[in-house]
């Protein structure tokens, strides 16, 4: 199963994928999402799912089940955009809250034996070489974090730059 | 001098970035200099917060690093206020964010102060520096033991290096501070507190490790 966690709108992910998506669960902005309080309540009151019942709520599982997450996001800062950033702060779930120590840092244990490959495309059109050098170090951070088997960046200046490449 | 304290935890109380705050503000206070407090814990920033902002001289943030970045409440306020500084006449704000991470090392926090870095580009202020706190899961000590002791006792030496540049309105690399304290100690520590924590809310200790759905054991 594939995990698609997106900010654009329905028209721009219908001109990225005409066929129906089959085995994917698409993770879009179509509704309201709380942003994470920093309560650990993932961990220590319901763990491996989210206190806050949004449709957001179970990241943690639909994380679990996948072997591929693909993030298409505008590139914020060198970072995710607020919507695709709220969703993956919500995500974490499916870590578990115990330290594990990986080429001598510090990161979460995991929660599952999964590791999916990691796909990341950032869209803008002006978007600076030094962002580009932080986007790039935040999706292997991210890879490393998430427990993911691999990882790949792309950048684009539009969407009609990823037609016909994103799959 | 206009200095902002902010807040960028979304926990609305007790929360280890507005302990740093609360320490911090004490290296910078002094009757030339005024002293705005917000807590940024919503994703979306009132009109006369955004108005105190862009009337200010310094802007110091701290704020919890999540999944490697700037937590996303955060991002949307920043975004607003990007709008805010780029559309008003040029101004130079300086920008000095303090970042906390669960993990032990310091150097977590790198990724969170650049995006903070290409932020200030972006709404055309000025960076000043960056502070990266590792080890913040033992942040609260600080309410007990003075600075200057115990496992953050460079704290006091890094404030007074930070204050010294924000009263300057001068800029510096970023500082790096995990606590002295063994890494296997605090990772013990912290199994302990999360055993704790789920006995407290009535779960056992192996609930720790529950799986929702069918995902594979590790």
């Amino acid at each position: 199963m594939r995990v698609i966690i997106s900010d654009l709108g329905n028209d721009d992910l219908e001109r990225l994928f005409p066929q129906p998506l089959t085995d994917t669960i698409l993770v879009k902005n179509d509704g309201p999402i709380h942003h994470c309080l920093g309560c650990f309540g993932c961990w220590v009151k319901t763990p491996g799912a989210c206190v806050i019942r949004d449709p957001y709520g179970d990241m943690g599982e639909c994380l679990s089940q996948c072997t591929e997450v693909l993030i298409i996001s505008k590139c914020y800062y060198g970072g995710l955009s607020p919507f695709v950033k709220n969703v993956v702060d919500r995500s974490i779930p499916y870590i578990h809250p115990y330290f594990v120590i990986k080429n001598g840092r510090m990161h979460h244990r995991s929660r599952y034996k999964n590791h999916f490959d990691l796909k990341v495309w950032f869209y803008g059109d002006d978007i600076t070489a030094k962002e580009k050098q932080t986007a790039e170090k935040l999706v292997k951070a991210n890879a490393i974090n998430m427990h993911a088997s691999k990882y790949s960046v792309t950048f684009v200046r539009d969407i009609a730059e990823m037609e016909g490449e994103v799959r | 001098m206009k200095i902002a304290l902010i807040n960028g935890s979304p926990k609305r109380e007790d929360s280890a970035s507005g302990l740093i705050l609360k320490i911090f503000k004490d290296f910078v206070a002094g009757d030339e200099n005024e002293i705005y407090e917000l807590h940024f814990c919503q994703p979306q920033l009132k009109k006369e917060e955004v108005a105190q902002l862009t009337d200010c001289d310094v802007l110091i943030f701290a704020f919890p690093l999540y999944v490697d970045g700037i937590p996303s409440h955060l991002l949307h306020c920043l975004r607003q206020l990007e709008w805010a500084f780029t559309a008003q006449a040029a101004k130079e704000i300086m920008v000095y964010p303090m970042v906390n991470c669960g993990f032990y090392e310091d150097v977590h926090n790198e990724l969170a102060i650049e995006m903070m870095e290409n932020w200030t580009v972006r709404a055309g202020l000025k960076w000043g520096q960056g502070l990266a706190i590792g080890g913040g899961g033992m942040l609260s000590i600080l309410k007990r033991i003075p600075l200057g002791h115990g496992p953050f006792k460079k704290l006091e030496a890094v404030f007074k290096k930070l204050a010294h540049h924000v009263l300057n309105r001068s800029s510096g690399e970023t500082i790096y501070i995990t606590p002295a304290f063994p890494r296997f100690l605090y990772k013990l520590l912290a199994e302990v507190g999360w055993r704790r924590s789920i006995k407290a809310n009535g779960l056992t200790r192996k609930d720790l490790f529950l799986r929702v759905g069918r995902g594979p054991r590790p």
